[in-house]
């Protein structure tokens, strides 16, 4: 399925849609939105990933980027993430860095 | 399966990913274990593609098959791009998956992963060519892919 990275940003929130299949082809969309987003100075990183529906290791070297580039004090949020993908998070213990929820509210 | 051709090209990963869905289609293989064997495959072939050829100024193909041997799924890729034996590379330890973020190094996860998930993994080269060959075992318990 087609990949595609929607960002919004919504107060002091940047939000990243992301459906499809993150792989190392698409993961420079991926990478745009993040630096897109970062350009703004949010306070909090949204990426909702309910419709994702792959994510290989360069997805997760973009999460690496984007924490990296806002700096600590900016939380990332992963909402929706599941199945294997939401083991893929975890097996390379990207979990405890980003918070990981089900839903968000503001 | 019949094997196929795909240039080196990471438009090139999709296709692939695509040809593992098929073959593991209809042998029982689950569902969870035919999504490991596509991003071990996703994450081999983008190192084969960004450094066996890539890096190296090589161009070529990857040749993708697969087979049901007993109770396995096995797929090989095949390319002539350089050397590159993935089991001798060092991945990385308990300790960096523990790191934060922050402090994380950039390479070695996805081979990290393709490691950990795949029921046998094996390397040769022959010539000028590189096999990387990956097997599943298809277990009774599990529920046929209907992807």
């Amino acid at each position: 399925m087609t990949f595609s990275a929607t960002l919004e940003e919504t107060g002091s929130d940047a939000r990243i849609f992301l459906k499809g299949e993150l792989d190392a082809s698409s993961a420079p969309q991926f990478k745009d939105a993040v630096e897109q987003a970062a350009a703004k100075s949010p306070k909090r990183l949204i990426l909702f990933m309910n419709e994702l529906d792959f994510m290989a290791s360069a997805g997760l070297r973009i999460l690496i980027f984007a924490k990296q580039k806002m700096g600590q004090g900016v939380g990332i949020y992963v909402i929706g993430c599941k199945g294997p993908v939401l083991n893929t998070l975890e097996m390379s213990g990207f979990h405890r860095s980003v918070y990981v929820q089900d839903t968000y509210s503001e | 399966m019949e094997p196929m051709t795909f240039p080196a090209s990471l438009d090139s990963l999709s296709p692939l990913r695509k040809y593992v869905g098929d073959a593991a289609e209809g042998t029982g293989l689950s569902k969870e274990a035919t999504y490991k064997l596509q991003l071990i495959v996703d994450e081999i072939a983008t190192n084969i593609i960004s450094y066996g050829y890539g890096d190296s100024g090589l161009s070529g193909d990857i040749i993708i098959a697969g087979e049901v041997l007993d109770n396995k799924l096995r797929i090989t890729l095949e390319d002539t791009g350089r050397e590159f034996d993935l089991s001798k590379k060092e991945l990385p330890s308990e300790d960096d998956l523990e790191k934060p973020l922050e402090e994380r190094e950039i390479g070695g996860l996805g081979i990290f992963l393709t490691m950990r998930d795949v029921d046998n993994f094996n390397y040769k080269r022959i010539g000028d060519r590189n096999y990387n060959i990956f097997e599943m075992y298809i277990k009774e318990h599990d529920v046929p892919s209907n992807k």
